[in-house]
């Protein structure tokens, strides 16, 4: 197990958007969360990487880093690649004093390796792409191996090839450090092509839960629904 | 009574004490988080929590960048205050005073309150609109998320530079308006330089050097910690980033008014 959430509850003034939810994630999965904006997807994430406090139940996480892949990349504007990814290992005092800076410039090119983007080094944010942006944060993120990896809408605003580079990598991710994945989205191939198994948000509960395929056979409300993005359906948009 | 109740919610008087319950509300949180942010910079410091690199490139930001303008603005003044008074000063048979008049205007009260909102405006607007493009571009986010401390990464490099520089920056800069008050007094009033810097050191004593740099440290580590605790706790996108900034600016002037009157109530009372 590296990941398990007990009836985790959080409310923003008054109003609650996560609601009494459990679930588990083991080494070497990847659960995707998805659900229409506003249902409470992120909020779970950054309640799980601790950002933002909970009200009550539990969060219990094997011993290890947790890394968060933002939906924008979060890249450090002022910092260039190479920095950007080493972040962690120059700014942890017991990280700092573990590796040389020849060592950490070879974990950046192996991490940068990784995500298919050999020799940017030394080139800013602002000079790359949507989508080495987001694979430059993918190399941050794994920098000190972390045994869990949160996903925060990895492919929006990508065009379709980037989203499949993308989501290689997540399934690549998995395979290459066996860490417990969550990849919140709402982008269907991304749930598809990463995704071992589903949990379906609205209310802050949990509507679904099972395989992609299992979505995909629309057996419940929601799952149409969400499947054929339907109007019509227990799922009613927040004005 | 519903009646006299939906009268009472809508009169100026309810409606004004609402309002000033929502200011006074934000104020108190906001000197919460000031001093939440400030108790957390000192314990890192304590902590020998110091990145020299970072500490070195703040420290040429809020000096060295902020030199001309802060000089420009210092220097001004002198020129202002010393077109006005040196005339009168001649008329009135007190011309052996104008230089022990300026220097101590200057060193007690014009260098480091105008260095104050020079460096307010110019470094700490940056500081708050640069960490709260870092909020809501969830950059910090990012450093919490790599357990990296992000107060003792963000804060004190930018207050310790505050603190080291803003002494440099209020002596350069009382020098240049004395100078300049010497070549203003011969200009407007006709007195020569000797007898303006004859004067000059007749009313300035070690406390009063002393009082002015501690006073500009206080200015600046304030500055940096107000700037960077309201772009630090910014929320929402543009106009987040603006009404930090807006905060910043606010609260730093209000800041320096302040501590300055609590230095003379200290030292010179």
């Amino acid at each position: 197990m590296s990941i398990e959430v007990k009836n985790l509850v959080k409310a923003f003034d008054e109003k609650t958007v996560i609601d009494d939810i459990s679930f588990k994630v083991n080494d070497g999965e990847i659960l995707a969360i998805v659900g229409f904006s506003g249902s409470g997807k992120s909020t779970v994430l950054k309640l799980i990487c601790g950002l933002i406090p909970y009200d009550s139940g539990e969060i219990i996480t094997s011993e290890g880093d947790i890394a968060m892949v933002f939906q924008y990349s979060a890249l450090f504007d002022s910092l260039d690649v190479e920095d950007n990814i080493s972040f962690a290992l120059h700014e942890r005092k017991e990280l700092r004093k573990k590796f040389t800076e020849k060592e950490i410039k070879e974990i950046v090119a192996e991490k940068l390796e990784l995500v298919g983007l050999k020799g940017i080094e030394s080139k800013f944010p602002s000079e790359l792409s949507g989508g080495m942006q987001k694979r430059v944060s993918f190399a941050r993120a794994i920098v000190t191996n972390p045994n869990t990896i949160l996903y925060d809408e990895p492919t929006a605003g990508l065009d379709p090839m980037s989203s499949t580079l993308i989501e290689d990598y997540i399934v690549s991710l998995k395979h290459e450090i066996n860490a417990a994945s969550i990849v919140v989205t709402h982008q269907m191939s991304t749930i598809t092509r990463t995704a071992d198994r589903v949990i379906m948000l609205y209310d802050g509960k949990i509507v679904f839960e099972g395989t992609p395929e299992e979505l995909l056979k629309q057996e419940t409300p929601y799952t149409k629904q969400f499947v054929t993005a339907s109007l019509e359906g227990p799922m009613q948009m927040q004005a | 009574m519903i009646t006299l109740r939906k009268y009472l919610k809508q009169s100026a008087t309810y409606k004004f004490f609402t309002q000033f319950g929502i200011i006074f509300a934000d104020f108190l949180d906001t000197l919460g988080k000031i001093t939440q942010m400030g108790l957390h910079v000192a314990k890192c410091v304590l902590k020998g929590e110091i990145e020299p690199k970072e500490l070195i490139l703040q420290c040429e930001r809020f000096g060295i960048s902020s030199l001309p303008i802060t000089l420009s603005i210092v220097g001004m003044t002198s020129m202002i205050v010393a077109s006005q008074v040196a005339l009168e000063m001649v008329k009135q048979g007190g011309s052996g005073l104008i230089g022990l008049l300026m220097t101590m205007l200057i060193v007690r009260e014009v260098g480091a309150i105008m260095s104050g909102f020079a460096l307010t405006s110019m470094i700490g607007s940056s500081l708050a609109s640069e960490l709260a493009t870092m909020r809501v571009t969830e950059q910090i986010d990012a450093i919490d998320v790599l357990s990296v401390d992000s107060v003792s990464y963000l804060f004190v490099p930018r207050v310790l530079s505050g603190l080291i520089m803003m002494p440099v920056v209020v002596v350069i800069a009382s020098i240049v308006g004395v100078i300049v008050g010497a070549v203003t007094s011969d200009i407007f009033a006709g007195l020569t330089y000797r007898a303006y810097f004859d004067s000059a050191w007749l009313g300035l004593y070690m406390k009063d050097l002393g009082v002015c740099l501690l006073k500009a440290a206080t200015f600046g580590a304030t500055i940096a910690l107000i700037s960077c605790s309201c772009g630090y706790f910014a929320s929402g996108g543009a106009k987040g980033v603006g009404l930090a900034t807006n905060k910043a600016v606010v609260w730093s002037f209000i800041a320096i008014v302040v501590l300055d009157m609590v230095f003379a109530i200290l030292f010179f009372f």
